[in-house]
């Protein structure tokens, strides 16, 4: 299986996340189309 | 970005392993507002409190995709005060990219950080010496033009 990037979809759950791991957080707009 | 430089094995690493990606619809309320969303694609960098400290606007291809956000990370190291990790980051990605359009304002940057931690002003010459060999053309060449004289 191909790897993708494991992107979360909540502002709630990527803090959370940032907070625990140390990292900074890479926030992308995107158009679904 | 779906295409060609998510798919990219190298920015699938570089992410997974140094950020945590967050993903949302342009017109995602309250999101879309609270960041003032006008364009997509556009990629801001966080900090773990969700201040923003880099935005982005447009298609990046995976070799400049990585240095913008590891200018994105220093800058946020930097805007903290937290210039031993700001300068860390610049190095790594001075070293590791050095064809990247983010090169000169990350030597920019860096010779701003050794001068906020040590307040020598050389380092800020030694930056404006730097980008006017490498990058004559360079808008931060311009910007470190009164270095010069330091």
């Amino acid at each position: 299986m191909a790897k993708t990037i494991k992107w979360e979809t909540k502002m709630d759950v990527a803090l959370a996340r940032a907070k625990a791991e140390n990292k900074h957080i890479l926030l992308d707009f995107f158009n679904p189309g | 970005m779906d295409a060609v430089t998510y798919p990219n094995e190298n920015v699938i690493e570089f992410i997974q392993k140094n950020m945590i990606p967050l993903r949302v619809a342009f017109d995602a309320q309250p999101l879309a507002t609270e960041f003032n969303l006008k364009w997509t694609p556009t990629l801001i960098v966080l900090d773990a409190d969700g201040k923003e400290h880099q935005r982005t606007v447009g298609f990046f291809p995976p070799d400049e995709l990585i240095p913008s956000l590891l200018l994105g990370i220093a800058k946020s190291y930097f805007d903290r005060e937290r210039f031993s990790e700001a300068l860390s980051t610049l190095d790594k990605l001075i070293k590791d990219y050095p064809n990247s359009d983010s090169v000169p304002e990350a030597l920019y940057l860096q010779g701003v950080s050794k001068f906020k931690s040590t307040h020598n002003p050389k380092p800020l010459k030694e930056a404006y010496e730097q980008l006017q060999a490498k990058y004559p053309s360079s808008e931060w060449t311009k910007r470190a033009y009164p270095y010069r004289l330091l």
